[in-house]
Parts: structure tokens; sequence; C-alpha cells
């Protein structure tokens, strides 16, 4: 087992089982680190807890719903407003958030009253809000409040509005991941059909661990509209709470991140007999053949192509102009899950860059699996890695950029390793066939900023031009290219700075006949 | 749609098919030739990895199996809506198999069957049987 040991870790011998390198000939029967473990004691982990898995990814993206938390106000400070999931409803639930402020004295006499109050209150504030999601933190937890209890009377008083309790406290499991898969199964338990939603096509889907990160949901929901179908709910960037409750009627769930929410898909399929296709919205032949999919389950593939012909004309140029100009430039490909393997052969296939490591701060094995096939030989794998072995990695792999989250991306800034946030994008949306381009644009100006390089000189000591005051981009990028490479009218990404507003504003769909006039 | 309350929990009790590589002793033509079937699904593919065995083996069959039958160009039979969702990766899997494999084009149909039979027990012994996932017996999804 070709297992890596971090010098910095060798005071952890146990961390030696979560890196591995894979080597000539290695596959996923030799190759693979543990995961979704406990982290050891000593290691300084990266990785948030299981109310913020719970809450943080995949509760508040829901949009039109109040989201409070019950506990220290510090538990929902630290999950406010840190990912761009935005909505169509004017961000109100990335603009509040709501806390029952517990404190040391509810702790000795219980903070189900307080509770209660705060819902209240938080309904009376915004009354043109009616849904509500409960957050059970460590404290709550510890304590025993119970919450459905507090969240059926108040139901019970006002029978306008709905609540829903997700009991994941932040110990229910070794990272957030324990998070996902608890608010996964309790929105299915409580939640999935207890509304019946309208049934406007032929063709209906639950587009399932997608959320909306910078507008990612609408470039997707776009092109599933131009196609005829009913997307039921998102679960849950830029969904409604109302919409996921009617989940059971979908005739196909489209999952995108199966880390977080191919819970609900798996449980959808064995109670209620809908089926799951896994599909990757990033990369052109990834979108490609996953909206070829879609429209071959439903009869409706020439939608499909259509798309993807007018959707490749458009943009494929400009990704090969940014591909010319990335070969073989080195990546840390370090995201919390499930970007590790939507990404890995995606990048090095369609920008030419070199994936020189995959990491992941809270996915399983499987994710691993996945991550290690897509990604080429020589390739560092670590599960759960800490902040010493980031470093080390980096010291040693010397990448061109590294994708990560914006904790471990400050610190390879200060290494001089320029970071494009993996999480919530710098200049996204990334998904669509037009966000590929914007992906690989930003890459390209992490790669070739002139800032950057300055950076990376340190005056006390590195030699360094005094008399070249300026850089182009053909002295920069375009040097070593050839005469017809720098020749082409082709000067980069030609979008707009946000494509989300005209997508808002977008009503010229095509209407399809029903097959079926009544709905079922 | 009925709803299904019971679970069932046997199911993660599978039976191994594989104790090593089913390919081990195979010619080095028809391995290369496996290969590069099964390099295609591990790069580009997700339905090979569902996250338990007992889901896995039943993806891999059915997927693999409506595949082999699409080259051959025999009738696939879809009776539920789950079979038709694997029958839809196998469309794309049997294209784009076509599409980078010219060798493919040459086989008759008992050679096509044989080595998607080798890539079959190939894609099982990498994903369950020889696979180091320890969640992959996990009773629960
Ligand atoms: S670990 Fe517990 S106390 Fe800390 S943020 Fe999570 S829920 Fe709050």
């Amino acid at each position: 087992m070709p297992y890596h040991e971090f010098e910095v870790s060798k005071v952890i011998p146990e961390r030696k089982l979560h890196a591995v390198v894979k080597g000539p000939g290695e596959d996923l029967t030799s190759c693979l680190p543990k995961g979704y473990l406990n982290t050891i004691p000593g290691s300084i982990s990266e990785r948030g807890c299981a109310y913020c898995g719970a809450k943080h990814v995949i509760g508040t993206p829901m949009k039109d719903v109040i989201h409070l938390s019950h506990g220290p106000v510090g538990c929902t400070y630290d999950t406010w407003q840190t990912k761009r999931y935005i909505s169509d409803n004017n961000n109100f639930q990335l603009k509040y958030t709501f806390a029952s402020d517990v404190k040391e004295k509810h702790i000795v006499f219980g903070a189900e009253k307080l509770l209660r109050q705060n819902i209240l209150e938080a309904f009376d504030a915004f009354p043109e809000i009616k849904r509500m999601t409960i957050y059970q933190t460590c404290a709550t937890a510890l304590i025993g409040d119970d919450m459905a209890a507090i969240a059926e009377e108040v139901m019970a008083e006002r029978p306008d509005v709905d609540i829903f309790v997700c009991n994941s406290p932040g110990f229910g499991g070794p990272s957030q991941s324990g998070g996902h898969h608890k608010i996964n199964i309790a929105w299915l338990n409580q939640k999935v059909g207890t509304l019946e939603p309208e049934i406007t096509s032929d063709y209906v889907i639950n587009y399932v661990g997608e959320y909306n990160i910078q507008g990612d949901q609408e470039v997707m929901l776009d092109y599933f509209k131009r196609m005829g179908i009913q997307v039921l709910s998102t679960f849950t960037g830029n969904g409604t709470y109302d919409s996921l409750r009617g989940m059971h009627r979908a005739h196909l769930n489209v999952l995108e991140c199966a880390r977080s929410a191919e819970y609900i898909c798996d449980e959808l399929r064995a109670r209620y007999g809908i089926p799951r296709l896994d599909i990757d919205g990033f990369g052109h032949k990834a979108l490609g053949d996953s909206l070829r999919k879609i429209g071959l389950f439903f009869g409706i593939e020439d939608r499909a192509e259509a798309i993807i012909a007018e959707e490749t004309a458009r943009w494929k140029p400009e990704l090969d102009w940014y591909k010319e100009r990335l070969q073989g430039k080195r990546v840390c490909l370090w995201p919390g899950g499930s970007k590790l393997w939507h990404w890995a052969h995606a990048i090095q296939e369609e920008m030419g860059v070199k994936v020189v490591s995959v990491y992941t701060k809270f996915g399983h094995q499987g994710d691993m699996e996945k991550g290690v096939s897509r990604c080429g030989e020589g390739a560092l794998a670590i599960d759960d890695p800490n902040e010493l072995e980031g470093q080390e990695a980096l010291r040693t792999l010397k990448p061109d950029v590294i994708f990560t989250g914006k904790r471990p991306g400050e610190v390879a800034k200060k290494m001089r390793v320029p970071y494009l946030n993996a999480h919530a994008y710098h200049n996204g949306p990334y998904k669509g066939f037009e966000g590929w381009v914007r992906f690989a644009r930003d890459i390209y100006n992490a790669v070739y900023s002139p800032m950057h390089r300055l950076s990376a000189i340190d005056i006390s000591k590195d030699d360094y031009e005094t008399g070249k005051g300026f850089v182009t981009r053909r002295m920069l990028s375009d040097a070593d290219l050839s005469e017809d490479a720098k020749a082409s009218p082709i000067t980069g990404y030609t979008g707009k700075f946000d494509p989300i507003p005209d997508l808002r504003k977008k009503t010229d769909y095509p209407v399809f006949a029903r097959r079926v006039a009544a709905a079922e | 749609m009925a709803k299904k309350e019971k679970k069932d929990i046997a199911r993660a009790n599978y039976p191994k098919l594989y104790t090593s590589d089913p390919l081990a002793d195979l010619d080095a033509d028809t391995r290369e030739k496996v290969s590069e079937l099964e390099n295609y699904i591990m790069k580009n593919c997700l339905w090979q990895f569902n996250s338990r065995g007992w889901d896995r083996r039943k993806q891999n069959a059915g997927i693999l199996g409506m595949t082999a039958q699409l080259l051959i160009g025999e009738d696939v039979e879809i009776s539920t809506a789950i079979d038709k969702c694997y029958w839809v990766d196998a469309v794309l899997l049997a294209r784009n198999f076509t599409a980078r494999c010219a060798w493919l084009g040459g086989m008759g149909a008992e050679e096509l069957r044989t080595i998607m039979t080798k890539l079959h027990a190939r894609i099982d012994w990498l994903t369950i049987d020889g696979s180091l996932n320890e969640e992959l017996t996990v009773q629960n999804y």
C-alpha cells in the first residue's frame, strides 16, 4: 500500500493511513486512504462540525425560511454568510441568521422557554415568512431540550406556520458530513410527502445536491427549462421549503453532489421507487453527457442535443484559448468533498492542467475512490489533512495554483501560492458551459497574476528585475505559444461580469405540448 | 407510488464473488483492451460508486449488462424506472466505447460478450470485492 508519511506528522503515526501516492499500476484495491474517521487528537483539522454540515451546508440554502439555531450565538455566527449560496428572493437566507442565544443560566435551568419565545419573535419580525428550520447545537442537545415538542406547540398555536426540526448537534459525527446525513434523513422523514405539488410537465425531476453557489442552480435550471423539464424542487440551493415537501412526486432524482445528498436520493429510491441519476454539471463533456442522459430518460434527447450544440459553439473556443495557456500548470485540488472528483478529470482534459494532489476535509472513502480514479499517476491524495501537512505538501509539490476553502487558501497565499475558492468560488458561477469558461478565466488570472509574481520575490535576498515596469499577456502567458495561437482573435472570456440577472429576467422558454393532459 | 417503510438490512451481507483480481491470468492483448474500457469508466462515470456494496453490485450488473446488449445489438428490456436509469447510463457508455475503441467494431457477438463479461468482473473487483472502502457493508445508506 503506497501510504505517504508526512515529516510533520511522524509524531502522529496514525496519520500515515490517511495519505497515499498513486504510483504506476496502482488501483483502488491498493491505493486508498482511510476516511470519515474521528480526527486524531493532536491533528489540527480543518473540518467543521455536524451542526455546521446540516445548517450551513444543506439547510440554509433554502431561501424562504427562518433558519434558527438553538444554542449559543457563536455557533450561528460561525456558520453565517461564508458561502455564497444566493437566491432570487433578495438573499433572505444569507442576510439574516437567527439564534436563541443560549447562556450559562439556560444550561442550568433549561432553554425550551427561550426557544419558544425566539421562534415567536422571529415569525413576528418577518411576518411574510411562514417557514422555519430549527437546528440543535451541542449545548442544547446535552441538556436535553425537546425542540420537536416546542415546534409542535407553536405549529398548533399558529396553523399558518410550518417548522422543520434538525437534530444534528456538533458532536453528531466525525465532521460536517455527519450533519449532511442527519438532515437528509430528517427532511425525508418529517417533510417529504406532506404537500402535494402541482405537476405541469410530462418530465418532472428533483435537482438534488445543488446549492446555487453564485448562481449554479439558476444556470442549470435554464437548461432544464429549455428542455421542457419541470424541476419540482432543488435540494436545496435557491429551493423553497414547500417545493421540497413535494419531492415524492418526481419521476427522476438528478443528483449532483453525492457526498452531501445521496442519502435522500437513495431513500427516495427505496421508499418511492424514484431512480437516482448521478450527473456532473462541471466540464463541457461531462455536462453534455449529463444533459443527454436526462434527455434520454424522458425520450427528449433532441432537446438536450440542441442546447449542447448551441452552448458548445458559443463557449468552447474560449475554453480552448485558456487550455492552450494553462498546459501543464500544477494544481492542488483541495476542496471539502465532492469537487475533488467533479473537477479532477475535467480540468485535466479540458483545461490542460495537471492535478498533483487531491484532498478532502470531510469526504468518505467513496469520495476518495472517485478522486483517486480520476487523477493521474503521482498524485498525492490526503484525507482530513492538518495545517502542517498542507504546508509540507505545498512546499514539496510546488503547485502553480490551489483550489481550496478560504482558511487554507489564506495560508497558501502567504506561502506565495495563488488560491481559488473551491467552495464559494471567486467569480462564479462555474457550472454550465459558460461557467466552466469563467472557472478557466479565474485559473488563468490566478496563475499569471503579476501581483502574485511580485509577492513571490523576497527583496531581502532574491534577485529581481528593476528595468521592467509592466508585463502584458503576450509576455506572461503567450510567450511560448505558436505563432498561430498568438494570432488568435480570441482574448479569453467574453461573457458578462455576472450572467445571473439576465437569467432571472428570461421568460422566452419554449412551450411543449403535454402528452398526458391531466396531472397525475 | 407506494411508500415502503421496511428496510432490508440483510442486503449489507452480500456474498463476495472474487477473492483476487479476476483478470490476473488474462492474455496481454485482452487485458489491454479491458483496461481501455475500464479506464473510461473510472475517469468519466459515477454509477459504479454508489455508497454500498450491494447497490454497486446491482448498478454494475444493470448498466454493464445492458451495455453489452446494446453493443451486440440485442433488445434491452426496460420494465421499471430504475431499469430505465440503467439503460440511460448504458447508452452513453456504449456510445463512448464505440467512439473511442475502434477495435470494438471488428468484434462479433461472442467476442463482445466475452470482453464485457471480463470488464464486468474487473469493475466488480475494483469497486466491490477488492475495494478498500470500509463503508461498503454499512447497513444504512
Ligand atoms: S461543535 Fe457544537 S458548539 Fe461548536 S459550533 Fe458546532 S454545534 Fe456549536
